[in-house]
């Protein structure tokens, strides 16, 4: 085992930490903005996945085109599911909790099933983009480009997210996550702020999805895969905090690379369960996590 | 019936019976089930295999006179042209929704028996179910060898197993090794974790200790993990002459895509089939996948001594748009071999099936595998099912080993 080898998979885990960090933010904010916690936030990556390879494949425009229309896309997508779904999950008297948390998961199936349904099961991928298949080459480290650009695209969209939450609408969203009810004695409309909240969440994943479609094979399944340990990132960062997603995605990478380097690969997810398990134990609000 | 006169009552009996009998026999179709996974991860995978057996079913009821095992069409001719009805199932890909899936076909749709699977994983649970209500279950294209040493009297499998498929890749490496002076020092394993790639590694060890073959990388992954890169900077790491990895789909595209992105090369790569033959691989990797090599069971290319491949494949095209590959060529064979049983049981009730599959010999030629033919031994597997070598030239599969049914020279660039 080679100090090349291990500094090599030290920064695949970083590059993988980024991106699920990025998948996480969105859940984070919507989870810390009104206590719901979306169990189709996978399936919401995979349609955003399926949108940047249809529009690839339709127009030919690169993937790295495409974040601003996805998330617009996606920003679409979470004020219509906001609307016709949350809304009126948020306003049931009885059992809120389960409700959201029934109405989301069925969300998840019916999204994973209409995948199916309109797009098949087969497995695709972007074959032929800007940076596919490009790597840059320091010494002995190799960076594939893809992923070294959903790297950085993850922290300008954390840069984003941190400077909304220093505008109006930013401390309006604050304010409505404080006390939900006293905010509409200040004139705040608290459904306008939660569909945005929603909009906001889902564009971040939209982000994701974009550009891990650049690299990544594209299936109904897909979000399956990132949406586990998203749910774990954002317990481990804490509940609400973007700065604790950033931090807990960054962490999980690593695990999960060095588990893999230095123990057994098969065990990978179980560095990454056993650290949110500790978390669990002697800080259960998570890192960073304030609730 | 007072007042009715015996004779007349008799006559009555006779007629009713004569009606219903014959009512019924015209009308009974053989009902099969099919547990294949037709949602989920490897849906496409069940998607296929539905339209590979229907296309066989097809081939059975209809007239389409094909030169092969039941080809001339019109129903099972001893059980007076009776057709083949399918029902299928979807296991998920999950070994319990497969294992309740199975139990419905039996109790409630009265399948006299039933095809699968796919994963070998599913076909365990499968097969149990099959094993307590007595009736056949056909393994299509399950290959891990320890499905059929479990001592089940149930468990009829057409295709070859792992053991058989990765003896066909260690004589290949042996016979390339004598012609090109050039043979393999060692291997790389990388399998996922489930029962396929534990047990297909389980023999890859086994074969090349005994071929003298050093193993320089034994990974095991995790199945469907958002990245393969650490695995693949293990695999560079090690160096090995040959690679051979035990994949499904998703992870055989991460994979190869994972290697470009690091600028790993292996001199060659040999596959225990599975996601490496599939269509979405193909696309997903596109160019990445020549020079890869596959073991299989079946081979497209060998139209010269099993004429029937060209209509069979046009009929599963237009039904699929798709052409055979080794796991829809299985899986249309599987049932051919069940309706030939049934055939010549002239009855579909269990003991005289399993009888009449345990009597099963059918030649190679009879079918549109390049095997030597379909016998089973004692534990239920096919004894004479030959595997393949095949390698990608040109975008597609071409047979590379054993020599007999080859069409293409290998591309071997271990030792250069």
């Amino acid at each position: 085992m080679t100090p090349a080898l291990v500094m090599q998979v030290a920064l695949g885990g970083l590059l993988m930490g980024l991106i699920y960090a990025l998948v996480a933010a969105g859940l984070s904010l919507i989870f810390g903005l009104m206590d719901v916690v979306n169990f189709a936030h996978g399936e919401l990556l995979m349609l955003a996945m399926y949108a940047t390879f249809f529009i690839h494949r339709g127009f030919g425009l690169d993937p790295i085109v495409q974040l601003p229309i996805i998330a617009l896309l996606l920003f679409g997508m979470g004020v219509v599911i906001y609307h016709g779904l949350i809304a009126r999950a948020l306003s049931v008297r009885f059992n809120r909790g389960m409700v959201q948390i029934f109405s989301t998961f069925g969300l998840a199936i019916f999204l994973r099933g209409a995948a199916q349904f309109a797009f098949g099961g087969d497995f695709r991928a972007i074959n032929h983009s800007w940076l596919a298949g490009r790597t840059l080459r320091l010494a002995t480290l190799s960076l594939p480009l893809p992923q070294l650009a959903a790297g950085l695209v993850c922290l300008l969209a954390f840069a984003a997210l941190m400077a909304i939450s220093r505008t109006e609408f930013g401390r309006a969203l604050e304010a409505t996550r404080e006390d939900r009810e006293a905010v509409a004695l200040i004139g705040i409309d608290r459904d306008r702020i939660f569909a945005l909240g929603w909009g906001l969440g889902c564009a971040t994943v939209g982000c994701a999805g974009a550009m891990l479609a650049g690299f990544y094979y594209v299936s109904p399944d897909v979000g399956a895969n990132f949406a586990l340990i998203a749910y774990v990132t954002v317990a481990l960062g804490g509940f609400g905090s973007l700065l604790g997603a950033l931090v807990a995605g960054l962490i999980i990478g690593e695990v999960e690379a060095l588990t893999a380097l230095f123990l057994e690969p098969s065990l990978k997810q179980v560095g990454m369960f056993a650290i949110y398990l500790a978390v669990l134990l002697f800080r259960p609000r998570g890192l960073f996590g304030t609730l | 019936m007072i007042g009715l006169s015996r004779p007349v009552f008799a006559a009555f009996l006779a007629g009713a019976w004569l009606l219903l009998g014959s009512a019924a026999f015209a009308a009974e179709d053989i009902v099969i089930g099919a547990v294949f996974p037709l949602t989920g991860n490897g849906s496409q995978v069940g998607l296929d295999a539905k339209a590979a057996i229907e296309t066989e079913a097809e081939i059975i009821n209809g007239h389409h006179d094909i030169p092969m095992l039941l080809g001339q069409g019109g129903g099972l001719p001893a059980l007076g042209g009776a057709h083949v009805r399918l029902i299928f199932a979807d296991s998920q890909n999950d070994p319990q929704k497969a294992r309740a899936e199975a139990e419905r076909l039996i109790t409630q749709d009265h399948v006299v028996a039933i095809i699968g699977s796919y994963t070998s994983a599913t076909a365990v649970t499968i097969s149990q179910v099959a094993e307590r209500y007595q009736i056949p279950y056909m393994s299509s294209d399950n290959s891990s060898p320890s499905l059929s040493q479990r001592g089940l009297q149930w468990f009829f499998r057409t295709s070859p197993q792992d053991e058989m498929f990765t003896q066909a890749m260690f004589d290949f490496f042996k016979e390339i090794g004598t012609k090109t002076g050039r043979p393999v020092h060692s291997v790389a394993l990388i399998y996922e974790d489930s029962i396929f790639g534990s047990d297909s590694s389980r023999v890859q060890k086994k074969d090349a200790e005994a071929a003298g073959i050093k193993v320089a990388a034994d990974i095991r992954y995790r199945a469907n993990s958002p990245s393969l890169s650490t695995e693949v900077e293990r695999l560079r790491a090690a160096d090995a002459d040959v690679l051979m990895p035990s994949s499904y789909t998703s992870d055989a595209i991460l994979l190869l895509r994972a290697m470009q992105e690091i600028g790993y090369h292996p001199k060659a790569l040999l596959a225990q089939d599975a996601g490496f033959v599939q269509e979405g691989f193909f696309q997903a990797v596109g160019s990445l996948a020549e020079g890869v090599m596959s073991r299989s069971a079946f081979a497209l290319d060998a139209t010269r001594s099993r004429p029937a491949i060209t209509p069979v494949n046009a009929l599963f095209h237009a039904r699929s748009g798709k052409d055979l590959n080794d796991l829809t060529s299985r899986e249309l064979t599987a049932l051919q071999v069940l309706a030939d049983a049934i055939n010549r049981a002239g009855t579909a009730t269990n003991e005289a099936l399993r009888k009449a599959l345990i009597a099963t010999d059918i030649k190679g030629a009879d079918t549109i595998m390049p095997w030597r033919g379909v016998h089973f031994d004692a534990s239920g597997q096919n004894t004479e099912a030959t595997p393949v070598i095949q390698q990608v030239i040109g975008g597609h599969y071409r047979t590379i080993f054993p020599d007999d049914v080859a069409t293409s020279e290998p591309v071997w660039n271990v030792g250069k």
